[in-house]
């Protein structure tokens, strides 16, 4: 087994243990701190698929980002009103069989398709490749991004504000 | 033994990194008390040389105490998760020409990714202590990294663009003929702000409201002791000391310096101490801030600034054409 | 490693999200769901752009990214908001709608 194929199924397990011990644990924190350990395992991947800039922008964003957000929403919403912070979940039953049927829809629709097995040779430093596409072909794209970010700061400023 | 190899250069990085970690306590110390007119450690070995070691030995010995009402698993791992990104962000360090563990073409961006993961560990040994003054430091240090993350980012990528590359040798050769810290306004400009926000980035004082002594008893740490205290402390300065090598290498040319060019490490390792001992003097200089104090100069002084130089930088490599001095 | 072990691992990885989303009572649960479904997403973007040797998919991750994190801030804003107006964060004490 070569490192690459190791590499792979240590990060499935990872992410896959990781995914479900988020939608499962009871203590709202600890579901928090899994989802760390999947954006992290999900960075891990990206390495593999040799996005390297893709992988930080995840621990960046993700890890950094995302997490401190949730935690904080968590502090604020159950920790200070003194509640024992558990969760339940409901219709496990009916949730399992949706998404075992989701899966198996989306795994039959894989089946028999022609999927490449082998990865074509990338044309120099990719990392670049994406600057240069991002500020050329997509730099419209870009700037629409920019805008929807400032009015999604500003949405949760108006949001979250204290009330006057 | 042909595996081995890649292990090599990590290993050795990671037990001098240990080493130069334990030692920076001393200097810190030594300091400190020259700058309050004082001695500081001198009872152990000659001028106090072998006290970092018997503090090491001390809290290894010291009991372990764990209090009942602590989230057990997220109190236990909490100073593993806060250490491992703190020794990562070494691992991009380019410490001489070709010597370090992984040159990444995303060196500077691995850094700040991997540095932002702290505060997961941080919060994890804020919120498992279960204790009203860990979970509120742990609240301010969020309140502050994130304010301060964006600055930090943005001054550290002045230099990337002065140079034209994430990678961190590329940003250090192309200081061999001006360091960027003497690149007329911009580069004095950016080092500023970047100093500013490794102290806030640090938690250090005046930014060190999180762990507040005489309001929070000792912030997130607070119910920690022993070996687990002592791997807090550890990643706190590896970080301190981490950031202090990012700063030489940006700003003050790295391993540039008279002499043959295998005294590269050391004028390296001088100039990171340098800026350690900038940011320590800062600490021992300034008193402690409020919070909202500490969010205004982030959110209304520092981000526009970094924001404006950031603009300023990229005018100035457009036109002169290209990037690099 | 072919590209149908990346598709499996993300569809596996979106379902479980979608199983959270489903399940869950807390709205903060809810959202941890819908991150997980997204990050599947930017696995299946990343691989079908190594790939496929074109990096217009990296780029659209990269999108995602960014837009997942609004997402969030917002989407947690709302929950903080909601809380300060109900004093609860679970979904089916949310039925003001209901007839």
């Amino acid at each position: 087994m070569s490192a690459d194929v190791l590499a792979f199924w240590f990060l499935a397990i990872v992410l896959v243990g990781s995914a479900l011990a988020v939608v499962l644990t009871k203590n709202l924190f600890h579901a928090v701190l899994w989802l760390a350990l999947a954006l992290t395992g999900t960075a891990g991947v990206f390495l593999l698929l040799d996005a390297e800039f893709l992988a930080a922008v995840q621990l960046l964003l993700y890890a950094g980002g995302i997490v401190t957000i949730v935690v904080f929403a968590i502090v604020v919403t159950e920790r200070l009103v003194g509640e024992r912070l558990s969760q339940t979940s409901r219709r496990i039953g009916g949730g399992a069989v949706v998404a075992g049927g989701v899966l198996a829809l989306l795994l039959n629709a894989m089946r028999g398709q022609p999927f490449p097995a082998a990865r074509p040779e990338m044309a120099g430093d990719l990392t670049r490749l994406i600057g240069e596409t991002v500020l050329t072909r997509f730099v419209l794209p870009f700037e629409l991004l920019a805008v929807l970010m400032l009015a999604a700061l500003m949405g949760a400023i108006y949001f979250a504000r204290p009330d006057e | 033994m042909e595996w081995l190899t890649p292990l090599v250069a990590p290993f050795i990085v990671l037990n001098a990194i240990i080493g130069i970690v334990t030692y920076v306590t001393l200097l810190e110390r030594k300091f400190a008390a020259r700058m309050q007119s004082r001695v500081g450690p001198y009872r152990v070995g000659p001028h106090g040389l072998l006290q970092p070691i018997a503090d090491a030995i001390k809290l290894m010995m010291k009991e372990d105490v764990v209090p009942t009402a602590v989230d057990r698993p997220v109190y236990n791992l909490a100073p593993i998760v806060f250490l491992v990104p703190c020794m990562l962000i070494f691992a991009t360090i380019p410490f001489a020409p070709g010597l370090g563990v992984a040159d990444l073409n995303i060196g500077i961006l691995f850094f700040l990714a991997v540095s932002a993961m702290e505060i997961v560990g941080l919060f994890m040994a804020g919120w498992g202590s279960n204790n009203k003054y860990a979970l509120l430091s742990a609240m301010r240090a969020v309140n502050q990294v994130i304010s301060y993350d964006l600055p930090f980012i943005f001054s550290a990528l002045v230099p990337v663009l002065l140079a034209g590359s994430l990678r961190l040798s590329d940003i250090a050769a192309a200081q061999a003929g001006l360091w960027f810290v003497f690149y007329p306004v911009v580069g004095q400009l950016a080092f500023i702000a970047f100093i500013v926000s490794t102290v806030a980035a640090e938690n250090r004082a005046p930014f060190d409201i999180l762990e507040a002594e005489s309001e929070l008893v000792a912030g997130f740490r607070v119910e920690y002791s022993g070996m687990k205290f002592a791997i807090i402390q550890l990643a706190e300065y590896a970080h301190v000391v981490g950031a202090s090598f990012l700063g030489a290498l940006l700003f003050l040319g790295a391993w540039a310096g008279p002499g043959p060019e295998w005294l590269g490490p050391g004028w390296f390792l001088l100039k990171a101490m340098f800026v350690f001992l900038l940011v320590t003097w800062v600490r021992w200089s300034f008193v402690r801030i409020r919070v909202d104090q500490i969010l205004a100069l982030s959110w209304k002084v520092l981000l526009p600034a970094t924001l404006v130089l950031l603009i300023a930088a990229a005018i100035v490599v457009v036109w002169r054409g290209t990037p690099g001095v | 490693m072919g590209l149908q072990a990346y598709l499996t691992l993300a569809a596996v990885v979106f379902c479980i999200g979608l199983f959270g989303v489903m399940t869950r009572r807390n709205t903060i649960g809810i959202l941890l769901g819908i991150e997980l479904m997204l990050n599947s997403v930017n696995i299946n973007l990343v691989a079908f752009a190594r790939y496929s040797g074109d990096v217009t998919g990296m780029v659209f991750t990269l999108f995602t990214i960014c837009i997942t994190v609004a997402e969030a801030a917002v989407g947690l804003a709302l929950v903080i908001l909601l809380f300060r107006v109900r004093r609860t964060v679970t979904a089916d004490h949310l039925d003001l709608l209901k007839g």
